[in-house]
C-alpha cells in the first residue's frame, strides 16, 4: 500500500489534497470534461482532474499525463492484538498478502481491477434499445426515402427528356408531313395537268389522223378509181406511217391512263391457250417476213385463267413483236407454263441482246436504248414500259435476262386467283 | 327509198370522208356543222340514222344526243357517236347521253360501212340502203 492510494468518486481529489496536506487548493466544479481542459488551457485553473476513461480517450488531444494515483482512499479498519505493533506485524502482513495477490494473475485483486477498468472500459452511457431501433429504423426509412426520391427525380427527368424529344420529333414530323402534303398536291396537280394534256393531245391528233387513214383507205380500196402499182405502194406507205402514228398515240394514251390510275383491269375467266394462239396468229406473218422460226411450247396445264384477257394479250403481242423486231436471224421461242400459283410466260429470242447497264432503263417510258438502234428498229419506245405497268396492274412481275449478241429472254409471271381452277 | 343518214360534224375533212364512204354504199347523207341546226334537221327530216361528233362548237355532242332523244319522233332513231374522245369513260358517257353506239376515230375505212350497216339493222333497216 506504500505507493498507492485507492480512491473512488469526484470527491477523491478533495480527500487526497487533505491527506497529502497540499495547502491553498481551491476546487472549481464544471459541468463537463471539455470545460476542464479549456480552463487549464487558458490558465484559469492550475490543474484539471478528469476521470480515467475520459483522460485515456483524450490523451493525445490534450497532452494528458497519466498517473497511477487513485483518489479517495478507503477508510479501512483493522483489528489486531493489543500488544502487537502495527509497523512490525500488521503492515508487513498486509503487504505480504497484497504481494501474493498481485503475483497471481487470477487473484481477486486482478479480478477487481479487470472488473472496473479493463472489461468495463466503455462506461459510456448506454443508449437505450428503443432509441437504437428508432435510429436504425429512421436511418433505414431515411435511406429508402432518399433513394426513392433520387430514383423518382431521375426517372421524372428521364421522362421529361423523353417527352421533350418526342415533342421535337412530332413537331419535325408535322413539318415534314406538311411539306409532303404540299409536294403531293403539287405532284397531283401536275399529274392532272399531264393527264389532261395527253387526253387533249390524243383527241387533237386523232381528228386529222382520221382523215389521213380514211382517205388513204378510200383510195387503196379503189373507190375513186383504179391505181397503178407505184400509187398502191406509196399509199401503202402512207397507211403504214399513219397506223404507226396511231399506235404511238394509243400507247401514250395507255401510259397516261395507267399512270392516272384510270385503267382498271377487267378480271374474268378466259381460255389462255386460245388467247395465246390468237396472239401467235398475229405475230406469225411478221416472223415469216423476216424468215424467223417461231417455236411455241404451251404447257399441258395451261387452260382457263382469270385475268384481264385484253391486257394479257397486249403484253404477249408486245413481247413477241419486240422479239421479232430485234432478231435478224435464228428463232423466237414462246413458252407458257403453269404451276399451282403462277402462270409464267417466256419469250426467248436469238437477237441482238441487251447490255447489263441498259436493263434498268428498259422498262421506263421512251427508252429505246441505243439511238442508232432506234433508227433501225422503229418503235414507240413505250411497249416495255406499258408491259411492265400492265403486269404490275395484274399483280405479277416481269423481268429480262440477256446476253449481248446472243439474245434476250423476257419473262412475266401472273398469279393464279386463289380458289379458282 | 334510200336510207337517210344525218351526220353532225364540225371538221370539214372528216365530214367529207364519212359522207363519201356513206354515199358509195348508196345512203342519202344530210350534213350539219353544229348541234342546234343538226337537231332542227333531224326533227324535220327524221333520218334513219344519226352520226354525231362529240366535240362540237357551242353545244357538245352529249347535249345534242340528249335533246335528240327527248324528241318523240326520234326516240328509236339509232344515234352513233363518232368521236376521237378515247379516254376511259368516254364511251359510257356517250351511251348515257342516249347514243346507241360509239365508233372511235380514226375510223377504219375497211370496216366502217359494215359497222354502220349493223346499226341500221338494229334499227330495223336493211343492211344496205
Amino acid at each position: 500500500m506504500a505507493s498507492s492510494i485507492h480512491t473512488t468518486g469526484e470527491y477523491g481529489i478533495v480527500n487526497i489534497t487533505t491527506h497529502f496536506g497540499i495547502p491553498n487548493c481551491t476546487f472549481v466544479y464544471v459541468p463537463d470534461y471539455t470545460r476542464v481542459f479549456e480552463m487549464v488551457d487558458n490558465k484559469s485553473a492550475d490543474v484539471g482532474v478528469v476521470n480515467r476513461l475520459f483522460g485515456i480517450l483524450n490523451k493525445g488531444k490534450y497532452d494528458v499525463v497519466e498517473t497511477s494515483l487513485t483518489f479517495n482512499p478507503s477508510e479501512l479498519k483493522f483489528a489486531f492484538p493489543e500488544n502487537a505493533s502495527i509497523n512490525n506485524i500488521i503492515i508487513p502482513r498486509i503487504d505480504y498478502h497484497m504481494t501474493k495477490l498481485m503475483a497471481d494473475g487470477d487473484s481477486i485483486y486482478y479480478q477487481s481491477i479487470n472488473r472496473y477498468f479493463m472489461t468495463g472500459v466503455p462506461v459510456v452511457e448506454k443508449i437505450p434499445d428503443w432509441l437504437v431501433y428508432l435510429i436504425i429504423t429512421v436511418t433505414i426509412v431515411g435511406i429508402v426515402f432518399i433513394s426513392m426520391s433520387i430514383y423518382l427525380r431521375r426517372s421524372v427527368n428521364q421522362k421529361n427528356a423523353t417527352i421533350k424529344e418526342r415533342n421535337r420529333i412530332e413537331n419535325r414530323l408535322r413539318m415534314v408531313l406538311g411539306e409532303l402534303s404540299i409536294a403531293k398536291e403539287k405532284a397531283e396537280d401536275s399529274d392532272r395537268l399531264k393527264s389532261a394534256f395527253l387526253a387533249t393531245m390524243s383527241h387533237e391528233l386523232r381528228t386529222p389522223l382520221n382523215s389521213i387513214i380514211g382517205f388513204t383507205g378510200i383510195l387503196q380500196q379503189e373507190m375513186v378509181g383504179p391505181l397503178n402499182a407505184e400509187q398502191k405502194k406509196q399509199l401503202g406507205m402512207v397507211r403504214d406511217s399513219s397506223t404507226h402514228l396511231l399506235n404511238l398515240i394509243n400507247d401514250v394514251l395507255d401510259i397516261s391512263k395507267i399512270e392516272a390510275g384510270q385503267l382498271t383491269p377487267v378480271m374474268a375467266s378466259f381460255d389462255l391457250r386460245a388467247s395465246i394462239e390468237k396472239c401467235i396468229r398475229t405475230i406469225q406473218p411478221l416472223a415469216d417476213k423476216k424468215g424467223l422460226a417461231l417455236e411455241i411450247e404451251i404447257g399441258a396445264g395451261v387452260g382457263t385463267f382469270i385475268s384481264d384477257q385484253r391486257r394479257v394479250e397486249q403484253i404477249i403481242i408486245n413481247l413477241m413483236s419486240n422479239a421479232v423486231k430485234f432478231t435478224e436471224k435464228g428463232k423466237v421461242r414462246f413458252e407458257c407454263n403453269v404451276d399451282e400459283s403462277n402462270v409464267t410466260i417466256r419469250v426467248i429470242d436469238s437477237g441482238i441482246g441487251i447490255k447489263k447497264t441498259d436493263m434498268d432503263k428498259l422498262f421506263k417510258p421512251f427508252r429505246q436504248i441505243d439511238t442508232n438502234i432506234t433508227r433501225k428498229y422503229e418503235g414507240t419506245g413505250l411497249g416495255l414500259s406499258i408491259c411492265k405497268k400492265l403486269v404490275d396492274l395484274l399483280g405479277g412481275n416481269i423481268w429480262v435476262e440477256s446476253e449481248i449478241g446472243k439474245g434476250s429472254t423476257f419473262s412475266f409471271k401472273l398469279p393464279i386467283a386463289k380458289g379458282m381452277p | 327509198m334510200n336510207a337517210k343518214v344525218l351526220y353532225i360534224e364540225d371538221n370539214e375533212q372528216n365530214l367529207y370522208l364519212v359522207t363519201f364512204l356513206l354515199k358509195t354504199r348508196g345512203y342519202e347523207v344530210l350534213q350539219d356543222h353544229e348541234g342546234q341546226e343538226g337537231i332542227d334537221i333531224a326533227i324535220r327530216e327524221k333520218p334513219d340514222l344519226i352520226l354525231l361528233d362529240i366535240q362540237l362548237p357551242s353545244m357538245d355532242g352529249y347535249t345534242v344526243a340528249r335533246m335528240l332523244r327527248s324528241e318523240l319522233d326520234l326516240k328509236k332513231t339509232p344515234i352513233v357517236a363518232v368521236t376521237s374522245y378515247a379516254m376511259p369513260g368516254d364511251r359510257e358517257k356517250a351511251l348515257a347521253a342516249g347514243c346507241t353506239g360509239y365508233i372511235e376515230k380514226p375510223i377504219n375505212p375497211d370496216t366502217f360501212l359494215n359497222q354502220i350497216a349493223e346499226y341500221m339493222q338494229i334499227a330495223g333497216h336493211r343492211g344496205n340502203a
